[in-house]
């Protein structure tokens, strides 16, 4: 009965997965839709949200026999309820299609972390909601501060000097220097910092209009490049780098330094590369994991035998082994899914993904002020790159660099992180006007 | 606390971006440049990922670090095997208490071919154990059976052996041990393949332990047809003979006076059965199998040239087949080599080792004008509903011997059958090209491997090569040719 249930599922998931990525194709070129069209597509995509997580956890009860996933589950709708209301009543939700991506997200998230490890699921519920709590008072601040970019400097300083002292007090992490504890709550401070160094680097360029704003930021964004690579973050630190890189060129629109930087990425990744003899193992461990698969190629491995042995259709969830692969709750969860739901949702999720890396612009090209246009932009181009560096370390497209997929893997700074992004994005408009000390009901 | 009136569009206008002289259309374009380099990276790691599960993935996850394979069986019944003529040889059904069991209704005639499951896994089972437990029935079907609780069945492997053929070499090899092994030489295709001593794979897990008897020392589990190392005897006077060629020499300017022994340092080489064959050219230096000519002839040769004409010829490598694990054979004769080793080396003693199955690959490539195709077992897999999962095309490896090099060996190899040390044996009406061998392997001469390699040819231009090796047995031309003499038969008489 239960594998009855599990194979079935394996259909109805995929039909709801394929459903909610086709409307999302058809949202990213933001069509001329009339309001009806529209909100009946946003509407079916929540549908297919619901379906999705409710179908999932009732696998999940049965394969597992644990009431308390039905409790969860209702938590967990609650919560995903109170973000979409809140998120659809802003005044001005800059992308409403962006909204029904990240539910979904969370979705996933909840579901894959609730299917490896109960107790975790619980974990990642609560911080959620401290999530979202805190990405509401933080709106509620950006909203209270007129002329936000003239902190710059605050800004550089927090995010320096966070990363310098987790990058020599911190507790040491699959050989990187990444977070401390306090109170018993591990903190990654690099992914608060994505926030701060987005509005420097922003406040940068729209505070000075000459050369001095191209030269401070990237001053600070060497310093925080460099205090990354310390730490051996090393994916934090190509995050951070391509921050830069992309913002410094839809700011300046210059080709030619767009290519001098991707250039120097390139060089400083070499000396890197001979600098560091653990960016050579990695390097060899994405050539020819199995030649390695005892020790380095490990993981990769046991990530590509998962998603290989999935195939299409995959195996159902709770009928796979993705506890196999080392770490598979946050960086690896790519592959879990893969294996569980199989290849054509994963495929699904990657378009997902990159629907909403192009929705994060869309809103940036939408903003009405410049300071908020940089912002958004490097949020997108965090959320984007992290998406690609993630995936693509799990299914060996590129070295695996150890960062986040951004809303579904499991800890509470990335989760943060990502809320307090999401949320800056989707408010961009809002929080320019009421910055500026105008109300909108004035008129 | 966030919650505004909506509706603000007209005033948006009015706060367009002061801070730039530029319309928002022109200056922003950078940020659809951006959008479209993310675009193109998705795009490529979607390539990536459709590419990895279409081209990569089945032979990346059949790795031992896998351990998802214990799952299929749950869901898939493990399909059969059969051989090329459709007779299942491997397939799984129920015993009385319900429980799936393997079952190998020929017992021991394909044991080494088929390999086993239930101690580990070997031969094609291990091999394809993953395709063995896909099922590629349609999906309504996968779905329907799901629903009722019902494994689906999985897909069937078709080997290249013939049943027939096996049966003969099989009982043709009776009590001894050893190995035969056939090869059609147009293909590739493996006709028949069987070692000695064997084991019964439906009991193999009862008797693991006895089969695995060190004391005996039998080594049953071992596929002598691949895996086996056995000094080539006489049959290695084909290798002699190319590096003679290779050297420099023609046909045509080798002569030789067999007194029926010949001195090399402080050690003499016999003919068989110490006859002298008088004078002879290289031709009946071939067939009769002469050991003092090709000890002569041996010592000539130069030794880089022995040594790169053996490793051309496959020796000291892997053998290029999509079977796996096989064993590489052994040649080694350098500047510091004594001579009387050299001379040994020629006629197949020494410290040459060489498989059944190199043995029969060099004789397929000279019936195949010297282009050598490469063995293969799995022919198609078939799925329950009877599509064409994959299908293994013949590959060829390209030319080991010159078209003159094959055409003079076809000549030599004719000759030892009509005229020379076969020339006993009832091929029948087929038209046989081979060479007999006796092997020495141990002190005692009396003792001797009985080897027959070569080909047959029937009217239609069909072609079967096999390399037989009785171990213990005695001479080439009693033992080993009579053999591959019935092997030809059950395979060209259906």
């Amino acid at each position: 009965m239960v594998s009855v249930i599990t194979s079935f599922s394996r259909i109805t998931i995929l039909s709801y997965i394929i459903i909610f990525t086709v409307i999302d194709l058809i949202q990213i070129f933001e069509p001329k839709l009339n309001e009806v069209v529209g909100s009946i597509l946003t509407t079916i995509q929540a549908v297919m949200i619901v379906l999705f997580l409710c179908n999932s956890a009732a696998v999940i009860y049965f394969a597992k026999e644990n009431p308390y996933v039905i409790l969860t589950t209702v938590f967990q709708l609650i919560f995903l309820t109170v973000i979409a209301i809140f998120l659809n009543n802003l005044s001005v939700p800059a992308s409403k299609a962006l909204i029904n991506n990240m539910l979904l997200m969370l979705c996933f998230s909840f579901v894959f972390i609730e299917r490896l490890n109960f107790n975790k699921s619980i974990r990642q519920l609560i911080n959620g909601v401290v999530s979202l709590v805190v990405a509401v008072i933080v709106i509620y601040f950006l909203r209270k501060i007129p002329e936000i970019s003239k902190y710059l400097f605050v800004f550089a300083a927090i995010g320096i000097v966070s990363l310098l002292a987790i990058s020599f007090i911190g507790d040491i992490e699959y050989g990187a220097r990444l977070s401390f504890n306090v109170l018993g709550i591990r903190i990654q401070p690099s992914e608060i910092v994505k926030i701060t160094y987005l509005f420097f680097i922003a406040g940068c360029i729209v505070t000075f209009r000459d050369f001095r704003g191209y030269l401070f930021s990237t001053i600070g964004a060497g310093m925080h490049v460099l205090v990354l690579v310390h730490s051996k973050d090393l994916g934090t630190a190509l995050v951070f780098l391509a921050a830069y890189v992309f913002l410094t060129f839809i700011a300046y629109k210059n080709y030619i330094l767009l290519g001098l930087e991707i250039g120097g990425a390139i060089v400083g990744g070499i000396i890197a590369f001979n600098a560091f003899p653990h960016i050579q193992t990695r390097f060899i461990a994405w050539l020819d994991p199995l030649s390695v698969v005892d020790d380095k190629g490990y993981q990769i491995s046991q990530s590509l035998f998962a998603i290989g042995t999935g195939g299409w259709l995959g195996s159902g969830i709770c009928n796979g082994m993705p506890a196999k692969i080392p770490v598979v709750v946050s960086d690896f969860i790519f592959a879990a899914i893969s294996e569980e739901m199989g290849a054509i949702v994963a495929i699904c999720l990657i378009i997902i993904y990159m629907c909403s890396t192009i929705m994060f612009l869309n809103c940036a090209f939408n903003c009405s002020n410049s300071f908020y246009m940089l912002v958004v932009s490097g949020i997108a181009i965090i959320f984007g790159i992290q998406t690609i560096l993630n995936i693509g370390g799990v299914i060996k497209f590129i070295p695996s660099t150890g960062v986040t997929l951004p809303f579904i893997s499991y800890g509470g700074s990335s989760l943060l992180s990502m809320f307090i992004g999401f949320f800056i994005a989707e408010s961009s408009e809002e929080l320019w006007i009421s910055a500026k000390g105008r109300r909108r009901y004035d008129y | 606390m966030l919650k505004v009136q909506k509706n603000y569009g007209y005033q948006r206008k009015a706060e367009e971006d002061m801070t730039t002289n530029h319309n928002k259309k022109s200056i922003r374009k950078e940020i659809y440049v951006t959008a479209f380099m993310f675009l193109i990276f998705f795009a490529g790691m979607i390539a990536y990922f459709v590419r990895f599960l279409v081209v990569d993935a089945d032979s990346f996850i059949y790795n031992s670090y896998n351990s998802r394979f214990s799952v299929f069986a749950d869901d898939v019944e493990r399909g059969s095997i059969y051989t090329a003529d459709g007779r299942a040889i491997a397939k799984t059904t129920k015993n009385e208490e319900g429980n799936e069991v393997r079952v190998y209704p020929d017992e021991r005639l394909f044991s080494h071919a088929v390999g086993y499951v239930d101690h580990g896994m070997a031969g094609l089972e291990a091999n394809y154990s993953f395709d063995l437990l896909k099922s590629h029935i349609t999906l309504s079907d996968q779905i329907n059976n799901s629903l009722t609780g019902q494994k689906s069945m999985g897909d069937s492997l078709y080997t290249t052996l013939d049943y027939e053929t096996q049966k003969a070499a099989y009982d043709g090899l009776g009590m001894f041990d050893g190995a035969v092994i056939a090869i059609d030489p147009d293909t590739g295709k493996i006709i028949s393949m069987v070692s000695k001593p064997d084991y019964n794979p439906n009991t193999i897990d009862k008797y693991w332990d006895d089969i695995n008897d060190t004391e005996k020392g039998d080594s049953a589990l071992l596929n002598r047809a691949t895996n086996g190392s056995y000094p080539p005897g006489s049959t290695f006077k084909i290798v002699t003979t190319l590096a003679y060629l290779r050297d420099g020499n023609s046909p045509s300017d080798f002569f030789y006076k067999c007194s029926g022994k010949f001195d090399v340092d402080d050690y003499t080489i016999h003919c068989s059965g110490n006859k002298s064959h008088g004078q002879e050219d290289l031709l009946t230096a071939f067939s009769n199998s002469c050991n003092s000519a090709y000890a002569s002839m041996g010592v000539e040769i130069d030794r880089e040239k022995f040594q790169s004409t053996a490793e051309d010829l496959l020796f000291n490598d892997t053998l290029p087949t999509l079977i796996s694990g096989t064993k590489a054979s052994k040649f080694a004769i350098n500047s510091d080599t004594k001579e009387s080793i050299v001379a040994q080396t020629a006629i197949g003693q020494g410290r040459t080792t060489v498989s059944p199955l190199h043995m029969c690959m060099l004789v397929s490539a000279i019936a195949n004008n010297g282009q050598l195709m490469e063995p293969y077992i799995a022919d198609r897999i078939i799925s329950d509903d009877g599509k064409v999962v994959s299908e293994t095309e013949p590959v060829s490896y390209g030319s080991i011997i010159t078209a003159s090099e094959a055409n003079l060996l076809n000549q030599y190899m004719e000759a030892v059958v009509t005229d020379g040390t076969a020339e006993k044996v009832d091929f029948g009406d087929l038209k046989v090209y081979g060479k007999t061998g006796t092997a020495e392997y141990t002190e005692n001469k009396k003792i001797t491997h009985s080897w027959f390699v070569g080909y047959a040819k029937d009217e239609n231009g069909k072609k079967l090569a096999v390399a037989v090796i009785m171990e213990g047995a005695g001479y080439g031309s009693k033992y080993a040719a009579p053999l591959a003499a019935s092997v030809f038969k059950a395979y060209f008489e259906k």
